[in-house]
């Protein structure tokens, strides 16, 4: 469907006149619960509907069922005629409701039979619809407004539906052409506004509506064309189910709707299967569960084309012009897999919406159900072809692919580039997409700098990615628990005092770390044998620090704050890293001339030690030590003992030339274990033992080691 | 999108190219050559899209159904044998029903039809069909134009003076218009030769072949991309800009959303590429987090990417185009008024992901999730009295039920102008009350003349009672107070 189509504007004009008082002669019988009761009681007289109610109900059937599948962009002005026009709503998309509609009606009330009929015209409400199709709509107004200088390229076209009872066929003529001159005159009217727009296009659908028993005086005409603008065409019809049927039918060519029947419901799945049986009883109606839905007939594009539509149960009721093509319930089922074969959702609109079965199945899916539907084939085969289920309180009619996908055996990732890289930050991107969310905010909602919220959103997006390294191995800061506070606050587009604050406490921290020379989880891929040393590391650490911040550094004045902490506070300042660069080549050479005794000393490492730096290593030794310097509670490891023991017996010596590695590790340990104050009872110890408790038996004399338990 | 070649095999195909000091070939030869040239570029540059081959000639022969085996396909090309004459149109049912069964209507197919221009003579000639199809009963239709969206292409191992000598030419222009103008005719400049059908075969590629290459950017992470198949563009069916809308190939990641919502769309799209790579990182993360990601393709024209994964636990980066438009899935509301969550006054998920924005609620309830009043059909009036009935007959404890539903009741017949309705129920009523037996709550009888009175002032139009948004009460007595338990 165009966006200016015929159908982007609908002008119902309902007879209000006397004779629409008349009754329809369509008896319902509401006294159904009597008859059972028997004993004397005489049951109510069969009511009628008026032509005005039967005109009135066939109307908001049709609305109910255009604004269920288009809830926007179809819109539809509906007036009332008698001595003058009465407007019910207007073009406007808030006006667009049945409820609306239902309650204008209300007000209106039924035609006074009393009226003179004279005065009292259903040409009031036709000159009114032609005037009111030529007034602009809000998506107009906006497709105008975009297309500014061409703006003459949005349409204006419309149809006016007359619910009518006429006196003859020329009754019907003087109809036809009252709407023709008066399109004729507000175009004129038109041409020379900016608030209005000349009708292109009108379809006028008159329909005459009259009594049941009556002979029409009025005859079927199919579609003519009146004038270059105007094509009209009448329907005569029988007040009642006739009517209701005919406005189903129009609703359908209308807004290119087709439908489906939903066959073998199995009542009993739903809860209301008792309920239903009782009504049924009561209602003394057949058991037919069968629920028919109108939906955009792309839904049945597949069928059409594949000249399965009629084997596919499609059949004619009614008055044999409507066609719906059944489909088979399956038992529901939700598998996401089928989800990717779905070629189109469309919204749907129940025939009978208040009907149990109708009922039953729409609260169904309203409750988040799915249900799949089988199509039957030409081969005798069957397929599932379609899928109901529900999003956010619309109903929609799914089409499944059914066909082979040409999708089918995709190639993995990991054969594709980057595929075989195994260190992706996989949940941190997770936590950056789940940061990076959206969520919706209402219409016309622009920040300082009068940007949309999706432009906002592509904004953040731009700022979190200015450093974001993808692989575990590139970074060494977004390994660190301790730098998470600046991480996240920096990507901010402005900065608090407070922010500031913590990102500064972090820069402390990361000082604080490097003083106690705390290790850093540098990767230590791709290099092999050791990584960089520790202030190396620490280095490296400040570094991609600063490169993250200064991405930042643009965005306010605090941003640049925190990166002037970082240079104040940050190990190396450049110029004396350069004096530490050039005295690492020193270095780097006696490295070399010590790798010769180091192979044969790394052999002794355990394969998963060997991974570690040799700085970690002495770390965790270093620690280690601390612990039993530190609680003289818990016993000491049997096999550091020798290592404690060939301390002693090798005191640390300056060697001259060549030193091995051994001897400067122990050397080093014997340095750090200087820095703290060392247990008393080593200090006291004989032949490197010492006596524990040596005061107990001070205290009383009894000896407390008697078969490992204390005696009194 | 998948190809269909349809190679003649009739006779005139084996008619000798003259050429001068060298090997002499036949124009079977040079359409062979010419196609196993198409075979190794999308062997090489279109290895995910299926191919078949179909031979004809007063008969047709599915030699090679849909694959993506390309040597399967060289294979049966050097294989074909010499039919008879040539009779195109039962080819191209041939061909309608192949791509139908295989594919359904909707998926898009290119047919490549390699044929010397000696389009057959008498009954079967294109000619001949071309002449008859105004005259064609429904199911002798012409093939053309296919159930399908198809591109025809014609590549003909003739020059165009050769063509344009005989009718052929224009038979052929006739068949691509046939196709609603989706295709082209190829012919071959200069003397027929392997280096001429190269550079005809270069052009089909050129057009219709080229691999389809993007950026995806992601702020400032991106990643080059292939798409399969490749995107065509669209035509927007507007008729105020009917512009073709093409993806751009600078393909914005807009931002994340959830899968609760992921939809199907009408085409999906493999993505496919010692470096890290963006997209290998955004798959593992999409699939360990069960998100989708937004991804904006031109101008108010969106779709998602998300990790799919099949039976064989391989899995790659789908991409699913939306129909253009500000709001392509109702239950996001427009892409323009997504946002971060960072300016939100609260998480819409929630602190631990307990929440989501979405689905969007429509304004308006659909019919359906509303209680709507129809008495198109009279059952669905006699129901809407019963109810009234059976309710009125266990007053006060229904006092509640009975209510509601005679004021939803009144609602419908002020609407309609039913005043005649309101009457008759007030009757029924009235009588119930001269039923009610001698055991029956006091209170009963009060409230149903009570409600009975009410409808009667409505049905009178008098504006004091016949408001629409007015509700009948229940009539507070002595006795009320029973029917507080029935609280809907």
């Amino acid at each position: 469907i165009m966006m200016f189509s015929v159908s982007h504007k609908t002008a119902f004009v309902v007879d209000h006149c006397p004779y629409m008082a008349e009754s329809s002669r369509q008896m319902v019988e509401c006294d159904m619960l009597t008859k059972s009761r028997g004993q004397g009681v005489i049951p109510l007289a069969p009511v009628s509907k008026s032509l005005w109610t039967c005109a009135v109900e066939c109307s908001m059937e049709y609305c109910r069922i255009l604004y269920d599948v288009y809830p926007t962009r179809k819109l539809v002005h509906y007036i009332v005629s008698d001595s003058e026009f009465h407007s019910l709503n207007s073009w406007r998309q808030e006006d667009q409701s049945t409820q609306e509609l239902m309650a204008a009606l209300a007000s209106v009330g039924p035609p006074n039979p009393r009226e003179d009929p004279e005065c009292c015209s259903v040409l009031h409400g036709l000159v009114a619809a032609v005037e009111s199709l030529c007034a602009i709509t809000q998506y107009q107004h906006e497709a105008r407004r975009t297309l500014m200088d061409v703006a003459d390229r949005v349409a204006n076209r419309g149809r006016i539906i007359c619910l009518t009872n006429a006196k003859s066929d020329t009754h019907v003529r003087m109809l036809e052409d009252c709407v023709s001159e008066t399109i004729q005159e507000q175009n004129k009217l038109a041409a020379g506004s900016d608030r209005l727009m000349p009708i292109q296009r009108c379809e006028l659908v008159l329909v005459h509506i009259y009594p049941q028993g009556d002979d029409t005086l009025v005859s079927d005409r199919s579609r003519k064309e009146l004038s270059s603008v105007l094509s009209s065409e009448v329907h005569s019809v029988r007040a009642g189910r006739h009517l209701a049927s005919k406005l189903n039918i129009l609703v359908q060519q209308h807004f290119d709707l087709a439908s489906t029947t939903i066959t073998n419901i199995p009542m009993k799945s739903f809860l209301c299967v008792s309920v239903t049986l009782k009504e049924e009883q009561h209602a003394n109606t057949s058991a037919n569960y069968d629920v028919e839905l109108l939906h955009h007939r792309d839904a049945h594009l597949e069928f059409i084309k594949s000249g399965d539509l009629h084997m596919a149960g499609s059949t004619s009721r009614d008055s044999g012009l409507k066609e719906t093509v059944t489909l088979k319930w399956c038992t529901p089922r939700t598998n996401n897999v089928e989800l990717h074969y779905c070629t189109g959702a469309y919204r749907i609109s129940p025939v009978d919406v208040n009907s149990r079965p109708s009922s039953c199945l729409t609260n169904f899916l309203l409750n988040g159900r799915s249900v799949l539907l089988e199509q039957p084939r030409k081969s005798g085969s069957k397929v599932i072809s379609h899928m109901l289920s529900s999003h956010g309180g619309e109903i929609f009619l799914h089409v499944l692919n059914s066909t082979r996908s040409t999708l089918e055996d995709p190639p993995s990732i990991s054969e594709g580039c980057g595929g075989r890289v195994t260190d992706y930050r996989i949940t941190d991107f997770g936590e950056f997409m789940r940061e990076n969310r959206l969520t919706p905010f209402s219409e016309g909602v622009l920040d300082a700098s009068g940007r949309t919220s999706s432009e906002r959103a592509k904004a953040q997006l731009e700022r979190h990615t200015r450093y974001w390294p993808m692989i575990i191995s590139q970074t060494t800061i977004f390994n660190m628990q301790a730098v998470v506070p600046l991480a996240n606050l920096i990507v901010k587009e402005s900065l608090s005092e407070e922010d500031v604050l913590t990102c500064q406490k972090t820069v402390f921290n990361l000082v604080d770390m490097e003083r106690k020379n705390d290790p850093l989880p540098i990767s230590t891929v791709g290099s092999r044998g050791k990584g960089p040393k520790r202030d190396e590391q620490y280095r490296i650490m400040w570094n991609e620090l600063e490169t993250l911040v200064k991405a930042h550094v643009g965005s306010s004045e605090r941003h640049q704050r925190v990166l002037e902490c970082i240079s104040a506070c940050r190990s190396k300042p450049p110029e004396e890293e350069e004096r530490k660069k050039r005295g690492r080549k020193r270095e780097d050479k006696e490295d070399k001339a010590e790798k010769n005794g180091k192979d044969a000393d790394e052999k002794a490492w355990p394969d998963s030690e060997r991974l570690k730096g040799p700085q970690e290593r002495e770390k965790e030794e270093q620690t280690e030590s601390e612990m039993i310097k530190d609680s003289p509670d818990s016993p000491e490891p049997l096999n550091k003992k020798p290592r404690l023991m060939s301390e002693e017996i090798q005191p640390p010596q300056k060697s001259k030339g060549p030193v091995s590695l051994l001897t400067m590790w122990t050397n080093r340990i014997t340095a750090t274990s200087r820095k703290h104050e060392v247990f008393a009872g080593r200090l006291n110890s004989v032949n490197n033992k010492a006596e524990l408790y040596q005061h107990l038996k001070e205290d009383n004399g009894m000896d407390l080691h008697e078969n490992g338990k204390a005696t009194r | 999108m998948p190809t269909v070649v349809l190679m003649d095999s009739s006779l005139s195909m084996t008619r000798p190219v003259s050429q001068e000091g060298s090997e002499e070939f036949q124009r079977k030869n040079l359409a062979v050559h010419g196609l196993t040239m198409l075979f190794e570029h999308m062997a090489t540059n279109y290895k995910l899209e299926f191919t078949s081959l179909v031979a004809f000639s007063s008969l047709w022969e599915l030699m090679v159904p849909f694959t993506r085996d390309y040597n399967t396909l060289q294979e049966a090309l050097s294989n074909l044998e010499d039919y008879d004459k040539t009779c195109l149109e039962s080819a191209l049912h041939g061909v309608s029903n192949i791509v139908q069964q295989e594919w359904g209507s909707t998926c898009p197919c290119q047919v490549v039809l390699v044929t010397d221009g000696a389009l057959g003579i008498g009954r079967g000639s294109l000619r001949h069909s071309l002449h008859t199809l105004k005259q064609r009963v429904e199911d002798k239709k012409f093939p053309l134009p296919f159930p399908f969206p198809a591109k025809m292409f014609i590549m003909c191992i003739a020059n165009v003076e050769e063509l344009q000598s005989t009718d052929a030419m224009d038979n052929l222009e006739q068949l691509i218009g046939l196709n609603g103008g989706e295709g082209q005719i190829f012919t071959m400049e200069g003397p027929l030769c392997l280096k001429s059908v190269q550079s005809m075969f270069g052009k089909l590629i050129d057009q219709a072949y080229t691999p389809f290459y993007a950026v995806l950017h992601c702020g400032n992470l991106a990643s080059d991309v292939q798409v399969f198949p490749r995107p065509e563009p669209v035509l927007v069916d507007e008729e105020v800009d009917p512009i073709p809308k093409a993806v751009q190939t600078e393909v914005d990641e807009v931002g994340a959303g959830t899968t609760e919502d992921a939809e199907e769309e009408p085409s999906a799209n493999q993505m496919a590429g010692k470096s890290p790579n963006f997209c290998v990182l955004l798959h593992g993360s999409l699939k360990v987090e069960g998100m989708v990601a937004l991804v904006q393709l031109g101008p108010e024209w969106y779709g998602m990417l998300y990790s799919q994964a099949d039976s064989k636990k391989k899995s790659n980066l789908m991409m699913s185009l939306f129909e253009p438009g500000p709001e392509p899935l109702p239950w996001l509301g427009k892409i323009s008024q997504l946002g971060p969550i960072s300016d939100a006054a609260e998480n819409p998920y929630g602190e631990d992901d307990s929440k989501s924005p979405f689905p969007l609620q429509p304004k308006n309830k659909r019919s359906y999730a509303q209680n709507v009043t129809v008495w198109i059909k009279a059952n669905g009036l006699q129901t809407d009295v019963q109810k009234i009935l059976r309710n009125a007959r266990k007053l006060p404890e229904k006092t509640q039920t009975f209510y509601k539903e005679l004021n939803r009741l009144r609602k419908a017949a002020l609407a309609f102008g039913f005043w005649e309705l309101l009457k008759g129920v007030a009757e029924l009523l009235e009588r119930e009350c001269t039923l009610l037996p001698d055991s029956a709550h006091p209170d009963a009888a009060f409230q149903l003349s009570h409600a009975a009175q009410q409808l009667k002032l409505a049905s009178t139009g008098d504006s004091q009672y016949s408001a629409f948004n007015h509700n009948i009460t229940p009539l507070h007595t002595d006795f009320s107070g029973g029917g507080a338990g029935d609280r809907m």
